[in-house]
């Protein structure tokens, strides 16, 4: 397994001082589906919104430590975060269409990187919403308004726009928590299927979500990680006791 | 007991509602019946196509009004919306972060109700004067800063009211700030905004006074935007204001034409409205 990602000694404060991210050490690994759980405020949207530094967004929000991504720390100030950001994609909580067609939606990432042939955007289009197991779906209202599709749909062309950019890990954040359980079914097959082509962390507060999706899986508390492991030895046998009280239900 | 009372109250209160909803309506049915019933005798071809005659002259029409409105009016939107959208946009994006955006905010609402014939006579001191003749310029800027802070206001709100997480989606895929704006926030606001334009066009349509002290008027057809220039509200102001019975017909005339229009461009706005917020 080579590492992707290497997060060394993470603090991370919000603006005000607060510190959400405590010390947080991690090797998020290549090609693999990695999960962080954990009770609400724990801090694990925190930690994935460090990834592509979306807390940059706000202002007054601080980083300590280091997260290197093929060889450089990309927390440091002189990072271009929109080149991060061509390689670590996101999905939303809520699904988050744009104002637009299905076809401009999924091409909009494509146009940003400068492509503009016609026929090339509507390859890689096909081949973004075929990846994301809608195309059948839409492939005769590809002009219609992206807002016409129903909730789920609208989840899995946002990441048929994110896997559209051939990133090199995509980050989501509760991905399902918005949609029904078949919805949730298809976008849970669909992650499996990407596994192996892109490096996925998806933070879920399903904890059978994780067991069912994911190699690795973290468990945050209180901004801290307090255990990383494969996930079945998360979900089989915890090291911690703090972790077993928790995928045993007994807390969160 | 109670109940009963409550309800007794709610249905005077209903009533006293009901009253005063009567009332306004009342006199903005009469205005309008009135207009439409003096006017429309008044519209013919020529009061469109002929200027005016000597006065008590038969004939004649008000083309240089008409002309020099629709001048006047371009130009005021050329000033204030360009203004306006950017500003807001400043205000609602790039601007957020700071205080003096809400100071700003706020003086733009106050200066939504400033009485507009302040702004023509700042004008006229500040330009006017200094050139020493009025002139369609003038009249152009007058209404134009008329018209920022309601544009301004409007994109401020359109743009603050589409989600965060769309922008975040954007940002997410590698947009810088300004293709985020134009490409996404725009695109989601673009109806909202249009109908701040066209509510801002209305009103400024309407305005005769910041006009008199910077376009004021002119007897002949006129493109020569240095030089005063005639508009609709100061001509009907002059001529029902003359001796003439002609004149009195012709402002009648021309006070029904910029009434449609108003009533027009406002409804066109409010519609726009309403199919943004049924989507």
């Amino acid at each position: 397994m080579t590492p992707e990602i290497e997060i060394k000694n993470l603090n991370f404060y919000y603006a005000g001082g607060i510190k959400t991210l405590k010390d947080i050490n991690m090797t998020i690994y290549k090609s693999q589906v990695t999960a962080l759980i954990g009770p609400s405020g724990c801090g694990k949207t925190t930690l994935l919104r460090c990834f592509n530094r979306m807390h940059d967004l706000y202002a007054g929000n601080r980083y300590e430590g280091e997260i290197i991504f093929q060889g450089r720390n990309i927390l440091s100030k002189d990072t271009d975060l929109i080149e991060l950001r061509s390689k670590i994609g996101m999905v939303f909580q809520k699904p988050t269409p744009f104002p637009m067609s299905i076809f401009e939606n999924i091409a909009y990432g494509l146009k940003l990187r400068g492509i503009k042939k016609r026929g090339e955007l509507r390859e890689r289009v096909e081949k973004a919403l075929k990846d994301a197991a809608l195309w059948d779906e839409v492939k005769d209202k590809l002009n219609t308004n992206a807002f016409g599709l129903s909730g789920g749909q609208q989840q899995r062309l946002c990441i048929a726009r994110a896997l559209a950019v051939e990133p090199e890990i995509i980050l989501f954040d509760e991905p399902t928590s918005a949609l029904d359980p078949i919805s949730t079914g298809k976008i849970e097959e669909l992650i499996i299927s990407l596994k192996g082509r892109v490096t996925i962390i998806i933070v879920t507060h399903n904890m059978q979500q994780a067991a069912r999706i994911s190699d690795w899986t973290g468990f945050m508390m209180l901004g801290e990680l307090i255990e990383y492991d494969k996930t079945d030895r998360i979900f089989t046998v915890p090291s911690n006791k703090l972790t077993e009280d928790y995928i045993t239900g007994r807390f969160g | 007991m109670i109940l009963n009372k409550r309800k007794i109250i709610s249905s005077i209160a209903l009533f006293i509602c009901f009253l005063t909803a009567c009332w306004g309506i009342f006199w903005l049915s009469f205005i309008l019946v009135d207009v439409i019933r003096h006017g429309i005798s008044s519209i013919n071809l020529n009061l469109f196509l002929k200027d005016p005659a000597p006065p008590g002259e038969e004939g004649g029409g008000l083309r240089n009004a008409f002309v020099g409105h629709l001048l006047i009016t371009l130009f005021a939107t050329l000033i204030g919306v360009p203004i306006g959208v950017l500003g807001g946009t400043f205000l609602a994006e790039y601007g957020r972060k700071y205080n003096f955006s809400k100071i700003i905010s706020t003086l733009a609402d106050i200066m939504v109700s400033v009485p507009a014939i302040i702004i023509g006579a700042f004008i006229y001191a500040i330009i006017v004067k200094p050139f020493g003749h009025f002139s369609g310029w003038a009249g152009a800027i007058a209404l134009g800063i008329i018209m920022i802070p309601t544009v301004l206001r409007t994109t401020e709100n359109m743009l603050s009211l589409i989600p965060w997480t769309l922008r975040e989606a954007a940002f997410a895929l590698g947009a810088p700030y300004y293709k985020v704006i134009i490409q996404v926030v725009y695109r989601g606001a673009a109806t909202g905004i249009l109908t701040g334009i066209i509510l801002a066009i209305a009103r400024v349509t309407g305005e005769a006074a910041p006009l008199l002290f910077t376009a004021f008027n002119n007897n002949y057809f006129s493109l020569n935007m240095s030089e005063p220039i005639a508009s609709l509200t100061v001509t009907i102001f002059q001529y029902a204001m003359g001796p003439y019975e002609e004149w009195h017909a012709q402002a009648w005339g021309a006070a029904l034409i910029i009434t449609l229009f108003i009533l027009f461009t406002t409804i066109t706005g409010r519609l726009l409205i309403k199919r943004k917020y049924k989507e």
